[in-house]
């Protein structure tokens, strides 16, 4: 077991994987910016950020092939963003046509899904649920584009045994495929995670874990939350892999969860990876939850923005140039401000979708339409 | 066939249909080698393999959790919970995420939840409850209580094949008592569908599982008394059949709601409701109730069996408002 961050750079990790990364966790920082900045001034209700934990998200989806589930929580836009779509047809002018993989020829025209996703957390018509729920409570089964998607409820824990259902799935289905769920270091607190990894180890399932660690859950820091030194010692106790890594290293995070994929497909069971990372944002934006943070620690934090080291690094290496540096933020934010036009014009929910069927159609669902509580009220 | 009991059916409905569907299989606590607290799946294990009759931990929150996850992955789960009242464990994982999962996002998600329930025989406050209400209450789950073998058998096969999450009562006291001929052939009841046992004229007594069984032995003693008493099994609480409650009401006019679960909140609360509701005109006494006093279920068999409903309170509820 590995319980040490150790720097492993760039240098393993493809180009195109590099340059893929970059964009999208450029988009989905782009994304937030323009979030927090309609958060703060009143246009839209709460929006929880995920500035800082974009390597993490981007990486571990970027690990990924298609028809791997993915479970997601609140701050992992960044993965979404990688699963759903295709860069070099989103952004041409910023990829060659050879950067174009085997998944992205059958993922679906991804301008639309980028619309269809602000409708969504704008709580639009034409968003994922038409308005019944907020932001990332939702799920996209579209194996036919590669993506199983399966989005959160607000008890977050909850979601940790679902990927393992995902990972049993698979398992049963002899389909090679894996499920990938994110937590945050809070949830881990909570029975769902011990029951749901346990399971996970006993069942020797095909699943990884990414608990996202940004140092609090809402006002509570980790001394406060757990009181082992690393979260992935916890592995130990579930017979399963786990590593914490550096979530500021690109390479530590994307190599973990592809060693972990591996694992997975080899039959070798669950893993689980802790990625430290900085607290950069509050809970949700003006909630007082960042301000409660000591000022020298927020400084340190944002300091440490592991976006910035991820860009400073590729530089370096030569992946890209501060031109590309530049080229890559302004598409992002123009992608953005384009989602969120279309959003902004899709229009309010039709009231009737409030009294959409609450049961999927068969038996039940007609016996329930025929009661006096749904034709009266 | 051969005669079956309530527990035979039941292994014989999952049988058949993870004979007919491979996506449907079964998890839960002990369930494989040794076939379940109650051997309800006894059997299984050498015929479907590990990989379809799955023994978890003890950890009923995952394992719900995982069910819903392997629906949405195109599966089929029935999950065994030892007994109802250990769901508490699970509640979040059926109220908010089974539950809430097709009204949010429109994908259906095919889990059965068993749930063997019920007192009768002593078995203390941890493993006699009934627990429908508490699902009853929340929209997007169908809950459904079976008093006969032959409905054990027809609405679980029913229930495995729709795509929605039920709470699937089974009655322990009924398991090895009742007993049943199935037809030949696929037998598959309909849910939602609620059935007058027993005709009468001047009391409707509503019921289900065990309790509908005291109910119906409390109308055969008050036919003798020239009482007659119209007994329905609801066999699906909800969605509800108010047709056939309705229909019932309007008959005979007075109404006992009978259940083995507590009287407060209980789901004879919502049926008196409704009927004074919808059929206030037709009513010509107080809808009565004769449920579990509002206790936990105590222990000694003496203690247990003062609190609970069974044919005597029934007939004597009955009894005074057929004198209405």
């Amino acid at each position: 077991m590995d319980v040490t961050p150790s720097v492993v750079g760039l240098a393993s990790v493809p180009v195109k994987v590099l340059r893929r990364a970059h964009f999208f966790s450029r988009l989905s920082r782009a994304w937030d910016f323009r979030f927090e900045s309609l958060a703060r001034t009143g246009q839209i209700g709460r929006w929880y950020s995920a500035v800082g934990n974009e390597l993490a998200t981007v990486g571990a989806a970027l690990a990924l092939a298609p028809n791997d589930a993915l479970s997601t929580v609140h701050r992992d836009l960044g993965a979404i963003l990688t699963t759903y779509l295709d860069p070099t047809r989103l952004a041409p002018e910023l990829f060659d046509a050879e950067e174009k993989t085997d998944w992205d020829a059958f993922r679906p025209q991804p301008l639309e899904l980028l619309h269809k996703l602000a409708a969504q957390v704008l709580g639009r018509r034409d968003g994922f649920t038409r308005g019944v729920d907020r932001s990332f409570h939702y799920g996209l089964l579209k194996p036919e584009w590669g993506v199983r998607h399966v989005g959160m409820i607000s008890h977050l824990g909850a979601m940790i045994p679902v990927a393992a259902g995902l990972a049993l799935a698979a398992k049963q289905q002899g389909s090679n495929t894996l499920a990938l769920g994110f937590i945050g270091e809070g949830a881990t607190s909570q029975g769902d995670f011990h029951e749901a990894m346990n399971l996970a180890g006993v069942l020797k399932l095909p699943m990884i874990l990414v608990i996202e660690n940004n140092q609090y859950a809402f006002s509570t820091p980790v001394s406060e939350q757990y009181a082992c030194e690393r979260l992935s010692l916890r592995a130990v106790g579930y017979g399963i892999d786990g590593v914490t890594v550096d979530g500021g290293d690109f390479g530590a995070v994307w190599s973990a969860v592809t060693n972990a994929v591996e694992r997975a497909r080899r039959g070798d069971g669950a893993s689980m990876i802790e990625v430290i990372l900085p607290r950069m944002r509050g809970h949700a934006e003006g909630d007082g939850s960042y301000e409660v943070i000591p000022q020298e620690e927020r400084e340190r934090f944002l300091a440490m923005d592991p976006l910035v080291r991820f860009e400073s690094e590729l530089v370096e290496a030569g992946v890209i140039d501060q031109a590309r540096v530049e080229a890559v933020t302004t598409a992002a934010k123009a992608l953005v401000e384009d989602a969120l036009e279309w959003g902004r014009a899709s229009a309010e929910p039709e009231v009737t979708e409030a009294r959409r069927p609450v049961f999927a159609p068969g038996q039940i669902a007609e016996a329930f339409a025929k009661q006096s509580t749904e034709v009266q009220s | 066939m051969s005669e079956l009991t309530y527990l035979d059916a039941i292994r014989h409905a999952i049988d058949e249909e993870m004979a007919r569907d491979p996506a449907v299989f079964v998890m839960g606590q002990d369930i494989a080698r040794f076939g379940g607290a109650f051997r309800a799946t006894k059997g299984l294990l050498e015929k479907y393999g590990n990989r379809r009759v799955i023994n978890t931990p003890l950890c009923e929150s995952a394992v719900v959790g995982a069910a819903l996850g392997a629906a949405l992955a195109g599966q089929r789960p029935i999950v065994e919970m030892q007994f109802a009242d250990f769901i508490s464990c699970a509640h979040n994982q059926v109220v908010n995420n089974l539950a809430k999962t097709y009204y949010r996002w429109e994908q259906p998600v095919p889990v059965v939840l068993r749930l063997p329930f019920g007192g009768g025989v002593g078995s203390g406050p941890f493993h006699s409850q009934s627990p429908e209400a508490w699902f009853a209450h929340t929209p997007g789950l169908a809950v459904v209580a079976p008093a006969t073998a032959r409905d054990a058998y027809g609405l679980l096969k029913a229930a495995i094949r729709d795509p929605n999450p039920v709470v699937f009562m089974e009655h322990r006291f009924l398991y090895r008592r009742e007993k049943t001929v199935l037809p030949e052939g696929d037998h598959v009841a309909s849910l939602g569908r609620a059935k007058v046992l027993r005709e009468g004229r001047d009391v409707t007594v509503l019921s289900w599982s065990w309790t509908l069984h005291e109910s119906l032995a409390a109308a055969a003693e008050l036919e003798t008394e020239g009482v007659s008493v119209e007994v329905l099994d609801l066999r699906t609480l909800s969605p509800l059949d108010e047709e056939t409650v309705f229909r019932s009401c309007r008959k005979t006019g007075k109404i006992v709601v009978v259940h083995e679960a507590t009287a407060t909140a209980g789901y004879g609360a919502e049926l008196v409701a409704r009927l004074a509701d919808l059929c206030f005109e037709q009513l010509d006494g107080p809808i009565k109730r004769v449920c579990f006093a509002d206790r936990p279920s105590p222990y000694a068999k003496a203690l247990e069996q003062s609190l609970l409903p069974g044919r005597a309170k029934i007939v004597e509820a009955v009894r005074r408002l057929a004198r209405y």
